[in-house]
């Protein structure tokens, strides 16, 4: 009760309050320009947060990314260009249904579900996380190596275009954590000498590279930035909004609680819930021929489902400080940085942040709809905004951003180098999420990896000693034999 | 620019090659068998493999017409291309003159810049630099506390 009321005290300051409202338009803005993404916005928030109490931090990242992933589907059904990937799968459908004359459904859908999916997700986050964390009170360096590995696993098994691009991209991530001192014996890797890089390389300025000019780089080598004009959206937005909820409860669920499960899993976030679940949608819908003519079923069932998944994520984010996305990647670089270090012990120490951050992740999902209403009805002003001259604009925030982490210049030599990297990856079907997971895992595996094997005195039998390291070593190698065998079937030459 | 799978293994692999002499010249921790080069050789071994999987993947699905590098569309228009380069340049000037020059200077002439290059009109390029910069100079540097690089500034503005 104390810790409840305690939350409540650091929520029910105006600053806070503020900190929302303003963050809610800044995640509405990114989230329906096409071309900024949620992670992006988040990227961006982080040299801003830098000079905020831990509260008001968090809030800000968790608003304007739940807000990003809903504005999404703004220009998505208006102009058929998602504003973020988590609203591409259904991007088509929205867009027909506008051409149908239901513009409004469509997007009264996208806020309603996602704040619906937004509190199922934020439920079981509250629920799961403190359980989960007393377990993992009991961990030692052998249950932390397996679970990090089978993180690491999971993001290149559901991500995966190819998976061998995937590990590819994780090993690289790993590569990059091993530079500086950080590392068992202290001694400087790969710094050749340079002193900017004895402390490693920042994993935000690596991000804001990778997310952010990466995306820049794409649009200003884009032939034409304009954005054509948005269809109307005239109509009331929430009319209908309860007939659907009668008529799809278990599409309403399904996608919810697919969206958390996926959201949770390491790497995976909004993007890909919303095409699983919009596949699972129209498999088990009763009309399945209606889909992709304007047919709403998909946009409830995957709208619910991204926005779980930003809550899902913050699970693993918590308790073990394994990201979730990419989104929470970040979480976990500023939640160090506010001295509330991931872990089971952070819902022993700091209950009461922990229980104000709940209270915000409802709280934001809850005025997301009045302020997706308001989005929705700006949504003409808001797309009129040039890329041509906004693009500019972000990349002088990303270049101010990257410098703020550490007032260092060669942080921007960072973000340039990380900018060039990702944008080469994304054109050549490398994922990038598992790079960022690889930079913040490494430095964990391997203070795990090395701690175990000296416990061990180099023996691989310990590792599954005890009963929980055992489990969890038996099914990432089952994991990682499944993918073996599958990539040597893949290898088979094809009869012809 | 597509990279052929091939020519990208390649080059993965030498790097891993690279990280894995390296780390076995990393000094071990007095007393333990598994010290600083442990997990790099690791990660030389991890990477390593998987991008001979990707050469191989590559070889096997060559052609007789394969290119080991394609560039995409942008690349070959001369405007676009130019963007590109442009957008990178500039960042690499902020990175080497930031500190003699100052932020408010540099920033203004790189939006100004980038907003021609997007067709942006003069004026209108011009001023929204300025109010920009000034935004980001108000807002970083003056509630923030980033001590943004004054540059050529210093004696005139503090």
């Amino acid at each position: 009760m104390d810790t409840a009321l305690a939350a409540l005290y650091l929520i029910a300051d105006p600053y806070v309050l503020f900190i929302i409202v303003l963050s809610s338009a800044f995640g509405l803005f990114v989230g329906a320009m096409p071309g900024l993404t949620a992670t992006m916005a988040t990227a961006l928030l982080v040299p801003i947060t830098f000079f905020m109490p831990p509260v008001p931090a968090l809030a800000a990242i968790v608003t304007a990314s739940a807000m990003a992933i809903f504005a999404g589907d703004i220009p998505g059904a208006l102009l058929r260009i998602p504003g973020t990937p988590a609203s591409a799968a259904y991007t088509d459908e929205a867009y027909a249904m506008t051409l149908k004359g239901q513009a409004e459904l469509a997007l009264g859908a996208g806020v309603v579900f996602s704040a619906i999916g937004g509190i199922f997700g934020t439920i079981v986050l509250v629920t799961a996380a403190p359980a989960l964390a007393e377990v993992a009170l009991r961990f030692s360096s052998f249950e932390y190596f397996w679970l990090v590995c089978l993180g690491l696993t999971c993001a290149v098994f559901i991500a995966q275009d190819s998976a061998i691009k995937g590990m590819i991209a994780l090993f690289l991530g790993l590569t990059v954590a091993l530079i500086g001192l950080d590392n068992p014996a202290a001694v400087p890797r790969f710094t050749f000498g340079v002193t900017d890089l004895m402390g490693g390389i920042d994993m935000i300025q690596a991000m804001i590279g990778m997310f952010a000019i990466a995306e820049v780089l794409r649009a200003v080598a884009a032939a034409n930035l304009r954005l054509p004009p948005p269809k109307p959206v005239s109509g009331p937005i929430f009319k209908g909004q309860w007939l659907l909820t009668k008529k799809y409860p278990v599409q309403i669920i399904r996608g919810s609680a697919i969206g958390t499960l996926i959201g949770a899993l390491p790497g995976a976030g909004a993007d890909i819930a919303s095409w699983i679940t919009y596949a699972t949608s129209k498999r088990f819908s009763k009309e399945p021929e209606k889909f992709g003519t304007g047919h709403v079923e998909g946009i409830v069932e995957s709208g619910a489902a991204n926005n779980a998944a930003v809550s899902g994520a913050w699970i693993p984010a918590l308790v073990f400080g394994i990201p979730g996305d990419s989104i929470t990647a970040i979480v976990i670089g500023v939640l160090y940085l506010k001295n509330l270090n991931p872990g089971p012990t952070i819902f022993l120490e700091k209950p009461e942040i922990i229980t104000a951050l709940f209270t915000v992740f409802f709280l934001a999902n809850i005025v997301m709809i009045p302020f997706g209403w308001l989005a929705i009805k700006s949504a003409k002003q808001i797309l009129a905004v040039p890329r041509e001259v906004l693009m500019p604009i972000v990349l002088m925030f990303c270049i101010v951003g990257a410098f703020a982490i550490n007032n260092s210049p060669f942080g921007i030599g960072v973000m340039l180098v990380f900018g060039v990297i990702g944008f080469l990856m994304e054109d050549n079907g490398f994922p990038v999420a598992p790079v960022i997971l690889g930079i913040v895992l490494g430095p964990m595996l391997e203070q795990n990896f090395v701690t175990s094997m000296i416990k061990s005195d180099g023996s691989f039998l310990f590792f599954f000693e005890r009963p929980i390291a055992g489990m969890l070593g038996v099914t990432t190698l089952a994991v990682w034999g499944g993918m073996a065998w599958k990539g040597l079937r893949a290898l088979r030459p094809v009869p012809a | 620019m597509k990279i052929n799978d091939l020519v990208a293994g390649v080059v993965l692999f030498a790097l891993a090659v690279l990280i894995l002499v390296y780390a076995q010249t990393l000094p071990p921790m007095p007393g333990q068998r598994y010290g600083a080069a442990a997990f790099p050789t690791v990660v030389a071994l991890g990477l390593g493999g998987f991008s001979l999987m990707l050469a191989g993947q590559g070889w096997r699905e060559r052609r007789p017409d394969t290119r080991w590098i394609e560039f995409s569309a942008w690349a070959h228009e001369r405007h676009t291309r130019g963007n590109f380069v442009i957008a990178l340049v500039l960042i690499a000037v902020y990175v080497l003159l930031s500190e003699r020059i100052g932020f408010i200077p540099l920033s203004i002439a790189i939006l100004v810049f980038l907003f021609l290059r997007q067709g942006v009109p003069l004026r209108r390029g011009v001023t929204i630099a300025v109010a920009t910069t000034l935004a980001i100079q108000l807002a970083f540097s003056d509630v923030l506390r980033v001590p943004l690089p004054r540059g050529l500034l210093t004696e005139i503005l503090w």
